[in-house]
């Protein structure tokens, strides 16, 4: 399903050179569960840009679901991303404008689908994360947990092949964390690709195999 | 993401923002405005301008001893009242020779004075102006006998006490009554009428139904031909008309060389005539209105131009205010080209709207000048809109793009972290 070998990713500002990755060498199988763990800035969230298709490694290579990805046009990567990637982010990042189903049907209108069925599919996705009667709502109306609940959903609509969550509870206390992390269980055994990104080794003990980085390594 | 959901997005998003956005368009609204209302009052000083010359009859020459002028600002000539009244008045045996010419289909010796008041049977036609004019005078004057005949070759010939009546003074002295058959007096002469014209209307306020039309021969038996300086404007006009298909310009350097050789003048002399044409009163005025265009091409470009800085300037403010949603959009699925319609579209929209209010204070300003101006009519021909829309169309294009494209280049990751 994924395959990175020997994949760096260099940050040069023009005076500083970062170098965020070093020769990874990564394969995650198709309905794997997958913690990545590491210390701050050793480099997970780079990783989880580039698994995402966010970001274009900077050498080696990455293989996702047998198409190479690591030199893709900018346009070509926006085709992965809306396809076969649901990325769920710490901070949520939902649209403050539109209200929770307007968001969850975005990736829904990027992919073309027609109206008749976006609707259904957003109804669908909002009710998987238990949030069938909050569509209607604005972000500013729900707490933190139900943002992120909606920002899977998102994640969720096109039906990808692979869900990436970089530390998706680092901004939620212990009993939301459970919620978010039960629904991320019950993706995967469903079948779906699971990697989340986190500080936190309970909510790593949910995945069944755990990576850990250092210093842009994986040790 | 298909077209209409972009624009409804657009529209979304310039809702947000009203009060900037309208702002933003003022520029837009008075470039288009001008545009507009300009527009239509040219236009419609052209529709009145062609149809009150249409009654001249657009393809006659008017033979007379001077030549129209029209004094515009940068064009104050200088009469020599003196030389035109030496000119050789014109006579009828000038008209018979330029009848002749092959490009002339008649030439007509015309001649007319005012009246006064006609009085028949207590009723009264006020102002009435008696023409001495010969067959074909119809066509060359743009007549349309509506009632029984107009002068014939005849009716010169035996110098005839007819006449064909005006609307107006056939309407005012004979009303409900058939005037055909009929007799009036004019000047203590009476004339037997043989045919009513059609109503012409004013041309430039003056009216032309106030006529008595009666056979040139008989007008000079009554009439001494005006000498002096009443000769330079009352003197025989000669209305001569080219044949069908010859071109005006060489029926014109045919009477042209025709009359130099008739009075005898040398190469180095000047002609002691004009040659009067429709078109010449028209290009003269045309003159006018191009000034006007370049007037209005020159404000609506400034306010277009304005307005469209105005526009990139509060699309890039745009742009850098949602740099995190255009990053969240990106890392959902949306496309370079995506993020880059959906910046366009609302920059587009954002000049249409202004346009569409420039369109509307436009007519507006148009209707109110013509309501206000006695002598013009606005005309908004459909073109204008059109015009009005596509021009600012092309300036939300032409000034969305460079901050369009800014946000589609975007890196997804660097605007999802922006703050
Ligand atoms: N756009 C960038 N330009 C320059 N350096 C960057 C950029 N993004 C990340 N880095 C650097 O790359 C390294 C890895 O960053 P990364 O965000 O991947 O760490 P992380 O493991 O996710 O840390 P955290 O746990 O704090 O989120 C850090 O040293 C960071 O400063
Ligand atoms: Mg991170």
């Amino acid at each position: 399903m994924i395959r990175l070998e020997k994949v760096s990713k260099v940050y040069d500002s023009g005076h500083v050179v970062v170098e965020a990755l070093t020769d990874i060498d990564l394969t995650v199988d198709e309905g794997e569960y997958v913690a990545i763990m590491g210390s701050s800035g050793s480099g997970k969230s780079t990783l989880m840009h580039i698994l995402g298709c966010l970001d274009n490694p900077t050498s080696g290579s990455y293989v996702l679901a047998g198409y190479d990805v690591s030199a893709m046009e900018p346009d070509a990567l926006a085709k992965v991303r809306c396809s076969s990637v649901g990325f769920v982010f710490q901070q949520f990042n939902l649209l403050p404008r539109l209200t929770a189903a307007q968001n969850v049907e975005l990736p829904l209108l990027y992919s073309s689908r027609p109206a008749s069925e976006r609707e259904g599919v957003v109804e669908e996705m909002l009710s998987k994360v238990g949030l069938a009667d909050r569509g209607h709502h604005r972000p500013n109306e729900l707490s933190g947990g139900e943002s992120q609940r909606v920002a899977i959903a998102r994640a969720l609509a096109n039906d990808p092949a692979i869900l990436l969550a970089d530390e998706p509870t680092g901004n939620l206390d212990t009993t939301t964390e459970e919620e978010i992390m039960s629904i991320l269980d019950e993706l995967n055994s469903q079948g779906r690709t699971v990697i989340v990104v986190t500080h936190d080794e309970t909510v790593a003990r949910h995945a069944k195999r755990t990576v850990h980085l250092l210093d842009g390594r994986i040790v | 993401m298909n077209f209409f959901a972009q624009l409804k997005l657009a529209a979304v998003s310039l809702r947000y923002n009203k009060s900037r956005s309208f702002l933003t368009t003022l520029g837009i609204i008075i470039g288009v405005m001008t545009v507009i209302a300009i527009l239509s009052l040219l236009e419609g000083l052209n529709r009145k301008i062609k149809t009150e010359f249409s009654m001249l009859g657009s393809q006659t020459i008017f033979i007379q001893k001077v030549e129209w002028m029209i004094s515009t600002p940068g064009n104050r000539q200088q009469l020599d009242f003196e030389e035109l009244r030496k000119r050789p008045n014109f006579s009828i045996k000038d008209a018979e020779a330029l009848a002749l010419l092959p490009t002339i289909e008649v030439a007509v010796p015309t001649i007319d004075k005012g009246v006064g008041n006609l009085k028949r049977l207590g009723n009264t036609a006020q102002n009435c102006r008696l023409k001495g004019t010969a067959e074909g005078g119809d066509l060359t004057s743009n007549w349309v006998v509506e009632e029984g005949r107009f002068i014939s070759r005849e009716d010169r010939l035996h110098r005839r006490m007819v006449c064909v009546l005006g609307a107006y003074v056939a309407d005012n002295l004979f009303g409900a009554e058939n005037p055909i058959d009929k007799t009036i007096d004019v000047e203590n002469h009476r004339y037997t009428v043989i045919g009513v014209l059609e109503e012409k209307g004013t041309m430039f306020g003056n009216p032309q139904d106030n006529v008595v039309i009666i056979p040139v021969s008989t007008y000079l038996k009554y009439n001494r031909m005006p000498r002096g300086w009443r000769s330079i404007w009352g003197g025989l006009t000669i209305e001569a008309l080219p044949k069908r298909g010859v071109p005006l310009e060489d029926a014109m350097g045919d009477v042209e060389e025709l009359l130099r050789i008739r009075r005898g003048l040398r190469y180095d002399e000047d002609n002691d005539f004009g040659l009067n044409t429709q078109q010449m009163i028209m290009s003269a005025l045309q003159g006018i209105t191009s000034t006007l265009w370049i007037v209005m091409i020159g404000i609506a470009a400034i306010s277009l131009i304005v307005g469209g800085i105005g526009i990139m300037n509060i699309m890039l403010v745009s742009v850098a205010e949602r740099t995190r949603e255009i990053g969240i959009r990106k890392a959902v699925g949306a496309r370079d080209h995506d993020i880059l319609l959906q910046f366009l579209l609302e920059s587009v929209l954002l000049a249409m709207l202004g346009g569409l209010v420039g369109i509307l204070i436009g007519l507006g300003i148009a209707r109110l000048v013509s309501a206000l101006v006695p002598f013009l009519d606005a005309a908004s021909p459909w073109w204008t809109v059109v015009l009005g829309f596509g021009f600012s169309a092309a300036v939300g294009i032409f000034f969305g793009i460079y901050p369009a494209q800014k946000a589609a280049k975007l890196n997804p990751i660097q605007a999802i972290r922006y703050e």
